[in-house]
């Protein structure tokens, strides 16, 4: 089934910018993976911004940037190692950790992104998370399984954008565990002392 | 031969995969200015503009093989090309930084609290299980750090205690509730 969420053409566009922060970057990249309509739109995009470079006036590069570059085409190229794996293989994890019987989350090192928060959290089956309320920007991939709120149904592949006002009460739903990647901007406001410290221990 | 005439950017780049020097030459002079252009939009300082710019023509070179013109334009991939430099150039110095915060700043900056409340019967039962595993004087510091939510230093201030002291307690105390979290796995 294809995705019935997807992120609004500001975050399409700011990711084919490269503007995104990259830890936000990483979960819309998760969406656009298995979204082909989203990659159809990143596709237009990107056509768009080749475009536009056609179109810049050519700025002064320096007299001898040809024959620097052209001495550098001579430099054995590192092999380009392509990893066939899927997008979940190929996320750089920390070690998984159970907060709650059914509760795990294992944070992603993103070295790059020090100011995001990256992680997969899973709920099991029938599982129901503490109504939270969102004091900063929050992208959202579903994985595998689905959740349910008071936005809709999210499944496999949907994305979720949470601004500070957003308050909501997901529920897991179906028989499968739902896993989601998250990216949290900043530090957010967990709610309550054992939140706090499961996270800590958790170190996402 | 080559009709000349009827080259394209496609064409070019088509011959740039296989080693043809003068096609790339071409290319360059099409697109070189255009891309530190545009990595001076991006707000790259001029010396670094013309680095990235020249990066990303060998960039080109590299991997002209993998340009498919049924797929997308010239232009679209250059720009692809060019956008990756510059995103890995953002990248290697926010890794720079966040290594050099680790060891200047040091621990002042890593207070550890991810957030979502995402947890699942947080019950008071729980809460006073994990706290009761800690003496009182990690209590203390377990409290004020994530409770209060207070820098390390602060802590350190309101105990006068030494800022080792505060960030030894704290790890002793994350040892001790280690267990308790693993009880649920």
């Amino acid at each position: 089934m294809s995705p019935q969420h997807h992120p609004s053409d500001d975050v399409l566009t700011g990711y084919v910018a490269g503007a995104l922060e990259p830890g936000f970057g990483l979960v819309a990249a998760a969406h656009i993976e298995v979204c082909a309509h989203c990659r159809a739109r990143v596709g237009a995009f990107e056509a768009a911004s080749g475009a536009a470079l056609e179109a810049l006036p050519q700025e002064t590069i320096s007299r001898d940037a040809l024959s620097n570059v052209l001495a550098r085409l001579d430099a054995p190229a590192q092999p380009i190692n392509v990893d066939y794996r899927s997008f979940v293989e190929r996320l750089p994890l920390k070690p998984k950790k159970w907060l709650a019987p059914g509760v795990w989350v294992a944070g992603v090192n993103t070295p790059h992104a020090p100011q995001n928060r990256v992680y997969l959290l899973s709920v099991a089956a029938g599982g129901l998370t503490a109504r939270h309320e969102h004091s900063g920007a929050e992208f959202c991939t579903v994985l595998s399984g689905a959740y349910r709120d008071e936005l809709g149904l999210f499944a496999a592949g949907d994305f979720a954008a949470a601004e500070g006002d957003l308050n909501h009460q997901p529920v897991v739903q179906g028989d499968e565990a739902c896993v989601c990647l998250f990216a949290t901007e900043g530090r957010l406001k967990p709610q309550g002392l054992l939140g706090r410290l499961a996270f800590a221990y958790a170190d996402v | 031969m080559h009709d000349r005439v009827e080259d394209t950017d496609e064409t070019l780049l088509a011959r740039v995969a296989r080693g043809d020097r003068d096609a790339f030459a071409r290319i360059f002079s099409a697109y070189a200015g255009k891309v530190k252009g545009y990595l001076l939009r991006l707000g790259a300082p001029a010396a670094a503009a013309e680095d990235l710019a020249q990066d990303a023509m060998v960039a080109i070179w590299r991997r002209a093989a993998s340009f498919d013109a049924t797929k997308a334009k010239a232009s679209t991939w250059i720009f692809v090309i060019a956008r990756n430099a510059w995103i890995d150039k953002l990248r290697r110095e926010k890794t720079e930084l966040a290594y050099r915060s680790i060891v200047i700043v040091t621990e002042e900056s890593d207070d550890e609290s991810p957030d979502d409340a995402t947890m699942r019967g947080e019950t008071e039962e729980q809460v006073s299980a994990a706290m009761s595993l800690l003496s009182e004087e990690q209590q203390q510091v377990v409290r004020l750090s994530f409770f209060e939510d207070r820098p390390h230093s602060e802590i350190a201030e309101r105990l006068s205690l030494p800022l080792g002291t505060v960030k030894s307690r704290l790890r002793l105390a994350l040892i001790k509730l280690r267990a308790h979290w693993e009880q649920y796995k």
